[in-house]
């Protein structure tokens, strides 16, 4: 049985403390933890607090406040649609070198109710609509390959666009594609599922981490953290959770405490310091343009 | 004789990407993967706060278009971009385009006002309506919806959008039933000082304009005529007064196509080298864009004929931009060029967006020509190629508006909400 690494769940009245506070930022980018979820109680049924922060913005922002940090930015597929949300995932992607990936759970407590965006009346479950917004998320991430970005000053061709491919989704949602974002050097980012009783993860090519039930990350809760015997599933993590109203500190604290009995992980992409490999790329799929041709002049 | 104004204008960059020109790409100051490299974007940010610059911009539509031979259609999403710039940044305002026709108003709401919130008021929704096939089919749709049902849902949206950002301050619900939305909720984002993001709105349809007077706090318009652009500031500005708010709370910040050098001769050889480096097809495929044709189809050795410069019949399903459409015209009517001198002039003049070629110096007497005549509040400043453009426009043409007591010293105002009340008041509107 090996040691577990260490992450962190933020709730959004912590992670309201942490964009408020510099000095928190360093000691949270200092802790030798391999991620944070940010805005944890959007997916894991805990229920609304009464803060919050969009996730994927905040994460934006401490990516140019840090330069370890890695983060889960907590998403709903009901009123965000796939494609809006494969386009902040990318973004960040670039923007915080690979320290970045999404998480989907149980529904938002903060969202009315309503599905804007599926394509059917027919009733479905919530991890079918999960597990459909994870698949249009990676296709769309995958969509335009980072190395078709050439930039030939002797043709003029700044990318090879024919290698740029339709998606085509058409599931619960649908959409066409590409994306407008290349993928990350890094390649596609990271997602998560946090399975619950009620919200359980379905097996998928396209989730690489399932956090929770059955899964490879166990949820410890901070007050539970000091007792822990130390055991853990094989390869897998602990996600150190606090109770509805603690503090940012508090879990600073604990986290802290906890790091010297958990394998501390190194800097560098979300994948590389989990070990997981970078997804390969569908062959299939239209190209979304003609081969480009060296310009002429007019 | 235009009567002297007080007090500074409003100086925004808009980004679009790595400059305006596609063949930017090519500055030795950039690699291929700049216009997604997190070092890129830090330096665009932190140069334009040392300008003390106001804004930064983003334009944006949710589709890619061909990125062949240029990076503008490569765009990042703008919150996200933006966020991070903030990020690396104190005071510098961003502007982030959202869709209202490819958005979901509570889904919108809350991540502008936590963009508002992470950025600590600095932050400003663009609003926009999007139009063309390529984004609909990203999101579903066969097409989109004619344009007065997008500008309907628009009002809509955005009057859903203030309401849950009040409901932030206020704590209470928005029991919301329309023709396009029904929303139970509030949000619980904390918003930043009790405020909510700057609205932008950009376009020039009448019910684009209708919609700024109501509701905007700056217009992103598109002028190409110093005349044109001070009715249309008026017409706004009085229109807003109409509703009740005072004509100082809706800023008039057109759109303004630059190419600097240390002389004229200097910076004409720079438009010309840069438009020569960059793919031909470019010029016509952006006037087939603005004006809802196919200028490909045109004799490049002709005039424009009528029936293309004619109002089209029916706005309803017209491709084209209304406002850039408009203009265009306008500014063929002036002189009649046949379609490749008008593609050649405008590599000078703009198309859509005004364009201007010429030294530092020249800018500022531009800007404050149009400040003083009551055209504009500001500018959006549309570098040729954005990494050293702006450092140009920092370093050289805002050291002479303050000279002039046009521009500020040092920041004065922590948010894009105080940079805009701290600038000049309105000139008169009649």
């Amino acid at each position: 049985m090996s040691i577990p690494f260490l992450s962190l769940a933020l709730d959004g009245p912590q992670l309201v403390e942490l964009l408020a506070d510099d000095a928190a930022i360093r000691r949270w980018d200092e802790l030798p933890s391999a991620f944070s979820v940010l805005g944890v109680e959007r997916v894991d049924g805990s229920g609304a607090r009464e803060a919050t922060v969009d996730a994927s913005v905040a994460a934006a922002i401490l990516a140019g406040r840090t330069t370890r940090a890695r983060f889960l930015v907590a998403a709903s597929p009901t009123r965000d649609h796939p494609y809006n949300l494969a386009r902040r995932v990318a973004s960040l992607g670039h923007l915080s070198r690979g320290r970045s990936g999404v998480i989907f759970g149980d529904h938002d407590p903060y969202a009315p109710a309503g599905d804007p965006w599926t394509t059917t009346d027919v009733g479905f479950t919530r991890g079918e609509q999960i597990a459909d917004a994870l698949c249009a998320v990676r296709a769309l991430e995958q969509s335009w390959p980072y190395e078709s970005v050439v930039g030939d000053l002797e043709t003029g061709i700044f990318v090879q666009s024919n290698l740029i491919r339709h998606v085509d989704h058409d599931g619960l949602h649908r959409t066409a594609g590409p994306l407008t974002v290349p993928e990350p050097p890094t390649g596609a980012s990271v997602t998560a599922w946090l399975a619950t009783d009620r919200v359980p993860a379905i097996p998928g090519d396209e989730t690489d981490l399932v956090i929770g039930a059955g899964g490879a990350v166990r949820i410890v809760d901070a007050d539970a953290a000091e007792a822990w015997s130390g055991e853990a599933s094989d390869g897998g993590g602990l996600l150190l959770r606090g109770r509805p109203g603690s503090t940012l500190a508090e879990l600073l604290d604990a986290a802290e405490s906890l790091a010297g009995r958990t394998r501390p992980v190194g800097d560098g992409p979300l994948r590389q310091v989990l070990d997981l490999s970078v997804p390969s790329r569908p062959a299939v799929g239209r190209a979304a343009f003609p081969q480009p041709q060296p310009h002429a002049v007019l | 004789m235009t009567e002297r104004r007080s007090g500074h204008v409003i100086l925004g960059i808009n980004a679009l990407v790595l400059g305006y020109l596609p063949a930017s790409w090519q500055s030795p100051e950039l690699t291929p993967g700049s216009f997604v490299d997190p070092a890129y974007w830090e330096n665009i940010g932190r140069t334009a706060e040392r300008g003390t610059l106001d804004a930064v911009f983003l334009a944006d539509i949710p589709a890619l278009g061909d990125p062949a031979h240029d990076a503008n259609p490569a765009h990042m999403e703008p919150t996200v971009n933006w966020s991070y710039v903030a990020g690396v940044t104190d005071r510098l305002g961003v502007v982030a385009t959202a869709s209202t026709t490819f958005n979901d108003p509570f889904d919108l709401a809350e991540r502008w006002l936590s963009f508002d919130h992470v950025t600590r008021g600095r932050a400003a929704w663009n609003i926009v309506t999007s139009r063309g096939a390529a984004p609909a089919r990203n999101f579903g749709f066969g097409d989109v919806p004619p344009r007065d049902d997008r500008y309907d849902r628009a009002a809509e949206f955005v009057d859903v959008v203030r309401a849950l950002w009040d409901s932030a301050v206020t704590g209470d619900r928005v029991h919301h039933r329309g023709e396009y939305f029904e929303i139970d909720g509030r949000l619980s984002v904390p918003p930043f000082a009790d405020s909510a993001p700057v609205l932008f709105q950009a376009g020039g349809s009448a019910k684009g304009r209708e919609l700024a007077a109501r509701v905007a706090d700056g217009v992103f318009a598109a002028e190409l005529t110093r005349d044109q652009a001070v009715e249309h500031y008026r017409q706004v500005k009085r229109r807003a007064v109409e509703h009740g708010r005072s004509p100082d709370s809706v800023k008039i910040v057109p759109g303004l196509l630059t190419t600097i050098g240390s002389t004229e001769e200097e910076a004409r050889r720079r438009n010309d080298d840069l438009h020569d480096r960059g793919p031909a097809s470019y010029s016509i495929e952006w006037l087939s864009q603005s004006m809802g044709i196919d200028a490909g189809k045109l004799d490049l050795d002709a005039p424009f004929p009528e029936e293309v410069l004619a109002a089209p019949d029916d706005l309803q399903t017209f491709t084209g931009s209304v406002g850039f459409r408009e203009s265009i015209v306008a500014q063929i009517r002036r002189t009649n060029p046949t379609v490749r001198e008008y593609l050649k002039q405008t590599r000078y003049t703009g198309s859509g967006h005004a364009g201007f070629v010429g030294t530092p110096e020249q800018l500022a007497d531009r800007i404050e020509d149009w400040f003083h005549a009551g055209a504009v509040d500001g500018f959006n400043l549309q570098p040729d190629v954005l990494v050293d453009g702006l450092q140009v426009i920092v370093d050289e043409v805002v050291p002479i508006l303050r000279k002039r007591g046009l521009y500020r010293h040092e920041y004065e105002t922590d948010t894009l909400r105080g940079h805009f009340e701290a600038a000049a008041a309105s000139a008169p509107l009649w």
